[in-house]
């Protein structure tokens, strides 16, 4: 009796303790870079405060996108960042909701093209960058998109490839530098063809373009402002254009997830992520650039961030829904034309 | 051994099943994606596949790089491997010792060492002008030189190991015996060398093959998107496209490739043999 009885309250234990841990936890899908930092800065403090369980899956947005998509009908994640377009493609084909922006108490805080950059309040933007060319101002000037095919530096230049985050935006300034900013890209991705035999490689990866600018192999690329760091320390004549066509560049935006199971911590979560405090650390540590215009950081760390409310104003983003509808004509165009 | 057949069945069950249901099956899954289309069997992925020129460039450049790998790796491969094997025996464990070495290193490590040696103030362009062979420096990263040179010091090792131990299992005394009846050193190697070492060919030249078609990292870094191969292309059509079913026409692709060159290797062993 005594044993069975024993028994019982082991299990009913068990049961309650793997309830209360469910309830209390909350799993979140993001971008695996920065993750270090993103422990020590949010995920750590935040489980302090909500005394939850935070679980943090990562990979990279295909990956994660298709991870949600087929968990749709039970999703085991609440809330996920992924890029404007990623989110607009996620909202859809209804993975996510639309979020309620009342209960975020640092969403006025926000820059205005932050608040609702995908439409529909389906997303809530908490950083972005810039996207301008990085060049050696001793061996050459920038100050067009065009000026990427100047006779200086043929064989001497990297383009982002189509298929990055860079690529459309990096092409859409060059269209607008030609005087046709079409959504279709036909007139970049021409030009671009024209000069491929000139253009050193289409990068994927940010950190190979600094490891070929180290070498001397290039002169000059189109990067996102967030690799900045790492070319201001090559100890080489460095400089960002401020192309008169003007930057464009990307953003990162908050989704919650449809039938999110933690919803109020997911809600907690973002906040807190919004907050002042947390965004001036991740801006401090380089990780991102803040969204929240309250932030206010030292020159030598603006320097390397995409900030302040001027910069903010003159970037030249690509709405999602063009990049989404056009993207895999894109793809088609860039393979047949520059591809081959 | 066993005492009957059925015994030595029912021992090899569970790892047969283990390995048709964790292998087998899955791969059955993911290959069939391509034979299929709304629902039905059927083989126009493929059609559709072949129809982009851009595919047929790329299956072209793949299937090219293998071939120039493999036969460039056979020729420096006997070589070596005749050298190494006529020395005597402490100088050939560390001769070998010295091939083995770069299989130790890993394939990101080496390949990033040819970015430096290949790159414009590398090793290569700095010895080139130098010397005046070269006005300025040659742009070397990202073309299909690089990506060759960077598959040959990756595969070589396995082809010269493979021809090594068939040129230690050769009659001693054949290669002074063809030579005493009066053959030249290409005969020596055509007639004697060769029949006499061909399984080490198939075995290196498989590797070699099937290795470079297989290849990820080292096209990925020192070809890039400008040398596209088929397993650089099938990436990106997972990764970028989301696109599982050229992924997978890529991946059968790739398989059958390997297999007919085995097949074929085979073959032109057992055909010299014949004669």
């Amino acid at each position: 009796m005594l044993k069975t009885f024993l028994a019982s309250t082991v299990a009913l234990a068990a049961l309650t303790g793997a309830a209360t841990a469910q309830d209390k936890k909350l799993v979140i899908s993001v971008y695996g870079f920065a993750q270090d930092e993103f422990k020590e800065i949010v995920y750590d403090p935040f489980e302090a405060q909500c005394g939850c369980e935070l679980v943090v899956e990562t990979g990279n947005s295909v990956e994660r996108l298709a991870k949600l998509e087929a968990r749709k009908d039970d999703p085991e994640i609440d809330m996920a960042v992924m890029s404007t377009h990623d989110a607009l493609a996620a909202a859809r084909a209804e993975i996510t909701q639309k979020i309620d922006v009342s209960r975020l108490s640092n969403y006025d805080k926000l820059y205005d093209i932050a608040k609702d950059p995908v439409g529909d309040n389906m997303g809530v933007g908490y950083t972005f960058y810039a996207t301008s060319i990085a060049y050696r101002a001793d061996e050459v000037t920038i100050e067009s998109w065009e000026d990427l095919f100047q006779d200086k530096l043929k064989g001497r230049v990297a383009f982002p490839n189509v298929t990055t985050n860079q690529g459309p935006p990096a092409l859409y300034m060059l269209g607008q530098a030609m005087g046709d900013d079409a959504a279709s890209l036909e007139a970049p991705i021409n030009k671009v063809a024209e000069n491929k035999d000139d253009i050193v490689t289409f990068y994927v990866r940010s950190s190979q373009v600094a490891q070929l600018m180290q070498q001397e192999e290039i002169l000059a690329a189109p990067i996102g402002r967030f690799a900045w760091g790492a070319y201001s320390k090559m100890g080489l004549d460095m400089a960002w254009a401020t192309p008169k066509e003007g930057q464009t560049g990307g953003m990162n935006v908050m989704v919650l997830t449809k039938g999110a199971k933690n919803e109020d911590l997911a809600y907690d979560f973002m906040d807190f992520w919004l907050s002042t405090e947390i965004q001036t650390k991740l801006a401090e540590a380089l990780v991102d650039s803040p969204a929240n215009a309250e932030v206010e950081v030292a020159d030598e760390i603006a320097e390397n961030l995409t900030y302040g409310a001027e910069t903010v104003k003159n970037l030249k983003l690509l709405p999602p829904d063009v990049i989404l509808d056009n993207r895999d004509q894109w793809l088609d165009l860039w393979n047949e034309k520059v591809g081959q | 051994m066993f005492q009957n057949r059925m015994e030595a069945l029912a021992l090899a069950l569970p790892a047969a099943l283990f390995a048709a249901f964790v292998f087998l099956v899955p791969v059955f899954i993911l290959l069939s994606e391509g034979f299929r289309a709304e629902g039905a069997w059927t083989l126009a992925p493929y059609v559709d596949f072949f129809d982009s020129e851009l595919n047929r460039t790329v299956f072209w450049r793949t299937l090219k790089l293998g071939a120039i790998v493999t036969a460039v790796s056979a020729v420096i491969g006997y070589a070596t491997a005749w050298s190494i094997v006529t020395l005597p025996p402490t100088a050939r464990g560390r001769m070998i010792g010295l091939v083995v070495m770069p299989l130790m290193i890993s394939p990101v490590a080496r390949t990033y060492a040819w970015i430096v040696i290949l790159g414009r103030t590398g090793f290569v362009n700095q010895t080139l002008v130098g010397l005046g062979i070269a006005d300025s420096p040659i742009r070397f990263l990202f073309t299909e030189t690089a990506v060759f040179i960077g598959l040959l010091q990756l595969f070589l090792p396995l082809m010269i190991l493979s021809l090594i131990s068939a040129l230690e299992n050769m009659p001693k005394d054949a290669v002074p015996a063809a030579r005493v009846l009066g053959a030249n050193w290409l005969q020596v190697f055509f007639k004697v060398i060769l029949p006499l070492t061909k399984e080490g060919l198939v075995i290196g030249g498989t590797l070699v093959f099937t290795g470079s078609l297989t290849a990820y990292i080292t096209p990925a870094i020192l070809g890039g998107s400008k040398v596209l191969m088929l397993e650089t292309l099938l990436y990106q059509r997972v990764t970028v496209a989301n696109d599982f079913a050229s992924a997978s026409i890529i991946a059968m692709i790739l398989m059958v490739m390997s297999f007919s060159a085995n097949l074929l290797l085979k073959r032109l062993a057992t055909a010299r043999n014949k004669r």
